[in-house]
């Protein structure tokens, strides 16, 4: 019936054969075939579904493209001191001589992408940048997910009360546009910083992780494996953390690598509104896109190269997410 | 225990409402004397699905079978053994990528593999219909049952709207859904399962075709459902002579229902024969096995069932051996040698090195 | 009626409504899908009970309640002594030791990201039978050895078997913690036809090895009438007939368990082509409006002008000589019916509207014989 292989392992199905043609022509009439009553299970250990996820994974282009992107990214980003050429925090003499109201200087020996607006070198900077982009979107994407998690928990955990208090909180939230809810969360805080950006696109992010969270939750909770880890007298602790949130975080880890992607997209943003970090002295992305498009009509490099890092990151993290979803999903297994 | 049992008490003897001896179903089988030429010539049909980054498989390793006009033909077999997949390539719904579909289906003189999907379109429904086993997902959820049925009478009888409704609701009646004037305008999600699957009856046989196919229809409802529509199946067989192929599991549905019965194994027939001639001495072990398997209604109590030991996962290749050989209970070396031939002789197909003995 | 002494399980009017809630802020009741509505019940020791009938009749709802799965609305499950319906949190988990239970789908019934070896060990930490996985080795071996697994079979995962294989896990986890009483709920409907004769087997060898005492849940009656001892019939949550399992095939008595065992296929055309059968006509009525009086009346051939549609009848041994000890049914007609003073009819079908408020789910009550799905 089903148009799959019935069994999907060759070798073993050869390593069979081979026994069997070593016994043939023994001179015995009667094949020695037979199977245990059970069927054969095979000697071999176990493969859970993590790894047969990562050994399709493996071999998945997409996969590979999404994460040779994402790991030149993070080395760019931990070893961005040494590589950059030049500070990027120094106003360079040799450019800041062509420097006038009227000219940014472009490309110039040891200068590749020239200067930025104050003289400092572009290149170094976007090497720079690297690091507190990360920064922004791994921690922003921790946080939200932890939140989510515990929210998420709560809810699917428990049921009841405080399933609808925590779906009405999520729901309030979910019902404000989010860069709304950020930049009013960025506001609120006396000075801008680093970290008031992570914490207001983390903040965006909780219901969404919250909502996902819950949702496979509840559909653990009425699987079949919990009904009988109950009817086994587990407790209900261990039925939560060893049976229910590890079956339902398959979604949640894919669209966190997506979420990694938007909240970078979401600190240019803040950037861009002036709610980013206002100290120009660690270079990031989205900030540079946001000064930059004031000289945008003249000078577009400025904001294309910002621009196109952002871009290649997020499509890096987004090819990662969608065919590790793939790869978790129980359907396309077998 | 028994010891003042009436005799009308044994459900097997009672005595209401269905009606089907001896007699009646000698009628049906009208086309064993005629000699007719066959409806429906399957010959080597195999399927191969060929999915990114695996191997090929293949579902299909060359079936060929004949359907008579009027016969009903079984085929049996459990999950993976190709039989839904046989059904699927005639009808020419296969998926039309990542699969290849190759010998012949030749129905009435054309060869429908080599028809192109507009031509294959116009068959469908017209000359050949298709029962599926979820009646519920087979129906449109949002169009009234009533019009899925003028709709089909519309494309393929060319009849209007207007002429259509009356049949529609003849149909209905025909395959017993009460008050079939409201039940026009119910959606699918209205009825009841075994009043679905009644419906999409209906819409097959709104063509009248010659051949129906039957995709274990009745595996989704409850037992006595599953009588009301076998008995509904068996009744229009004998009353508009379409042949039917019965697609089941279910050796007790196809006991009661075939004329002929293939019992299929890990995409090839194993055997096949007249029903009573094969019930009676079942010559592959398979078909013998799975028959001892079977707990019986009306078998005594208290006796161990003889299982077949392991799964189909523990199959051979059948390019080698005899794909049964592991499970076998009577294999000779031979069987892990070489792939049987299926063998014809007297009216019976058997494809075994070592079969059972006669017991008669 | 039977000797109080060897009763494991005695179930006194264990009622299970489901609550049917609609409403855009505030969920209001509005209505309940009566699964179990009134089940008196007794399963003696070291016997099989099987239940049978068809999807929505509360077969699968009943053996949860006695499980206090699903916590029974009404009435008591008296279980070595002690009223499980009333045990609630610890009490209640630490006495599931006693009672496991046997799914329907083996592969949705094991996580899936537990190794067979951590699947099987769970229940035995859970009532401190072993500490580590190291100390219960020898017992899980012996475990899979009982279902006549390799020890290989300890570090794979679910997904690595065929679904026979599955199904013996299944079963040996419900063994691990020593039950007395094992509810298996359609043990073999979602296996293969020559995999479940194995299933069945084994449940059979186990339950003489450990000295189980089994209610087996099914639709199918073959299966049913091979394993069980004693075999109650359901219809819209309520027990329509009870006997043992000899006495109810070959004297079946309530209309609807002649109409059930007739309509049951048999593999033998010699058989199928002499029986007649009792065809019932129109469906089965939607349980959050079971028909008042008799719940088979809407469809019964033997329907009499009185009392049918007005009584509800009671489980009773009816006055007929020769009818074994302990076959009772809920009828009013039985031994008219039984001498022939009543005939059957004609019954027009009625239809059951399938989106009517609060009809079962279908989902949620599964249909119990899709073996095989393409």
């Amino acid at each position: 019936m089903t148009p799959s292989p019935m069994d999907p392992r060759p070798s073993s199905k050869k390593d069979r054969i081979d026994a069997l043609a070593s016994t043939a022509g023994t001179g015995t009439a009667v094949a020695d075939v037979h199977v245990s009553a059970a069927g054969k299970v095979k000697d071999t250990g176990g493969v859970s579904l993590i790894a047969s996820a990562w050994a399709r994974l493996r071999r998945d282009p997409v996969f590979l493209l999404g994460a040779v992107i994402t790991i030149l990214f993070v080395v760019l980003a931990l070893l961005s001191p040494w590589i950059a050429p030049n500070d990027p925090t120094k106003r360079m003499p040799e450019l800041l001589k062509d420097l006038t109201p009227g000219n940014i200087p472009g490309a110039a020996p040891g200068f590749p992408l020239g200067s930025d607006e104050f003289g400092r070198d572009l290149l170094s900077r976007l090497i720079g940048g690297a690091r507190q982009t990360l920064i922004v979107g791994v921690f922003a994407t921790l946080f939200g997910l932890a939140g989510g998690i515990t929210l998420g928990t709560l809810a699917g955990a428990f049921g009841g009360w405080i399933d609808s208090l925590v779906m009405r909180i999520v729901d309030v939230m979910l019902s404000i546009p989010s860069l709304l809810l950020a930049v009013s969360i960025a506001a609120l805080a006396p000075e801008p910083s680093q970290w008031t950006v992570i914490i207001a696109i983390a903040t965006v992010q909780v219901p969404i992780f919250a909502r996902l969270l819950r949702g496979s939750m509840l559909a653990q909770r009425a699987s079949d494996h919990v009904l009988a880890a109950r009817a086994l007298g587990v407790t209900q602790g261990a039925i939560v953390f060893r049976h229910m949130l590890p079956n339902s975080l398959g979604p949640v880890i894919v669209q966190s690598t997506l979420v990694l992607a938007t909240s970078i997209l979401d600190a240019a943003a803040l950037s861009f509104l002036g709610l980013g970090n206002p100290d120009d002295r660690q270079p990031e992305w989205g900030a540079m896109l946001g000064t930059a498009t004031r000289y945008i009509q003249d000078y577009p490099h400025l904001a294309f190269y910002p621009a196109a890092c952002i871009i290649v990151v997020a499509l890096g993290f987004t090819l990662m997410g969608e065919s590790l979803r793939e790869a978790l999903d129980p359907k396309s297994r077998r | 225990m028994t010891t003042t049992t009436p005799r009308d008490t044994n459900p097997m003897d009672a005595t209401p409402t269905d009606t089907s001896n001896v007699a009646d179903r000698d009628k049906a089988r009208r086309w064993q004397q005629g000699g007719s030429e066959p409806l429906l010539k399957v010959r080597d049909l195999r399927v191969t699905f060929q999915r990114q980054g695996q191997e090929p498989f293949e579902a299909v390793q060359g079936v060929s079978f004949d359907v008579h006009p009027g016969q009903t033909v079984g085929l049996v077999g459990e999950s993976g053994c190709g039989k839904s997949v046989t059904s699927l390539a005639i009808m020419g719904l296969l998926p039309a990528r990542g699969n290849k579909v190759t010998g012949t289906v030749d129905y009435e003189g054309t060869n429908l593999l080599d028809l192109s999907d507009q031509q294959m379109r116009d068959k469908r429904g017209k000359d050949i219909a298709m029962v599926f086993q979820d009646p519920l997902s087979s129906l449109n959820p949002v169009i009234p049952i009533g019009l899925q049925v003028t709709e089909v009478l519309e494309r393929h009888r060319g009849m209007s709207r207007k002429a259509a409704t009356p049949v529609a609701r003849d149909l209905l009646d025909r395959v017993g859904i009460p008050d079939p004037d409201r039940r026009l305008k119910d959606y699918p999600h209205q009825l009841s399962g075994g009043m679905r699957q009644r419906a999409l009856i209906a819409i097959a046989l709104a063509c009248q075709p010659r051949l129906l196919i039957a995709d274990e229809p009745t595996t989704a409802l409850d037992v006595t459902i599953q009588a009301q529509i076998l008995a509904l199946l068996k009744e229009l067989v004998e009353d508009t002579g379409t042949a039917l192929v019965m697609i089941t599991h279910d050796l007790g549905v196809v006991a009661g229902l075939c004329d002929e019965v293939n019992v299929l194994y890990g995409g090839r027939i194993v055997e096949r024969g007249e029903r009573h001639d094969l019930f009676a001495q079942p010559r592959h072990p398979y078909t013998h096995g799975l028959l001892a398997s079977i707990p019986r209604l009306d078998a005594p109590r208290g006796q161990r069932l003889n299982p077949i030991p392991g799964s189909v996962s523990d199959n051979l290749p059948w390019t080698s051996a005899c794909a049964f050989a592991p499970r076998c209970s009577q294999p000779i070396e031979v069987c892990t040698q070489k792939m049987p031939e299926l063998v014809e002789q007297h009216q019976r197909a058997l494809r075994c090195f070592n079969p059972v003995e006669a017991n008669r | 009626m039977t000797d109080n002494t060897d009763v494991l399980v005695d179930a006194q009017g264990v009622k299970v409504h489901f609550p049917i809630r609609r409403g855009v802020i505030f969920d209001k009741t509005i209505g309940h899908v009566y699964a179990v509505d009134g089940v008196d019940l007794q399963i003696r020791r070291g016997e099989t009970y099987g239940l049978v009938g068809e999807s929505g009749c509360g077969k699968s709802t009943l053996g949860r309640a006695i499980l206090n799965l699903e916590p029974p609305t009404e009435g008591s499950v008296t279980f070595d002594g002690v009223d499980i319906a009333a045990l609630k949190g610890e009490a209640l988990r630490k006495k599931r030791q006693d009672i496991q239970m046997v799914f329907q789908d083996p592969l949705s019934s094991l996580d899936p990201r537990q190794s067979v070896e951590s699947l099987l060990f769970e229940g035995m930490k859970a009532h401190g039978l072993a500490k580590n996985a190291k100390e219960a080795r020898p017992r899980l071996v012996e475990l899979l050895n009982a279902v006549g697994l390799p020890e290989a079979a300890l570090l794979k995962y679910p997904h690595e078997f065929s679904g026979g294989q599955r199904q013996r896990i299944g079963i040996a986890r419900a063994l691990s913690v020593n039950p007395k009483l094992i509810v298996a709920d359609e043990p073999v409907s979602a296996l293969d036809v020559s995999v479940q004769a194995q299933v069945v087997n084994l449940l059979e060898d186990l339950q003489e090895e450990f000295g189980l005492t089994y209610l087996v849940v099914a639709h199918d009656l073959a299966v049913v009438r091979h394993i069980s001892d004693r075999i109650g019939v359901m219809y819209l949550g309520a027990i329509a007939e009870e006997a043992a399992a000899d006495d109810l095939y070959a004297t079946p008595l309530h209309p609807y368990t002649r109409a059930l065992m007739s309509a049951v296929p048999v593999p033998d055309p010699v058989v199928e082509d002499r029986r007649e059968q009792i065809l019932l006509t129109g469906d089965l009525p939607s349980p959050s409006r079971p028909p008042a009086g008799c719940r088979f009346h809407t469809r019964c051939p033997w329907r009499q002008e009185t009392k049918c549609d007005t009584e509800r009848p009671v489980l009773r041994i009816p006055e007929i000589p020769g009818v074994g000890e302990g076959h009772r049914v809920a009828c009013h007609w039985t031994e008219q019916i039984q001498s022939g003073e009543i005939q059957p009819h004609e019954v027009a079908p009625t239809i059951t509207d399938a989106s009517d408020l609060g009809a079962v789910d279908e989902s949620l009550m599964g249909p119990a014989s899709i073996s095989e799905a393409l």
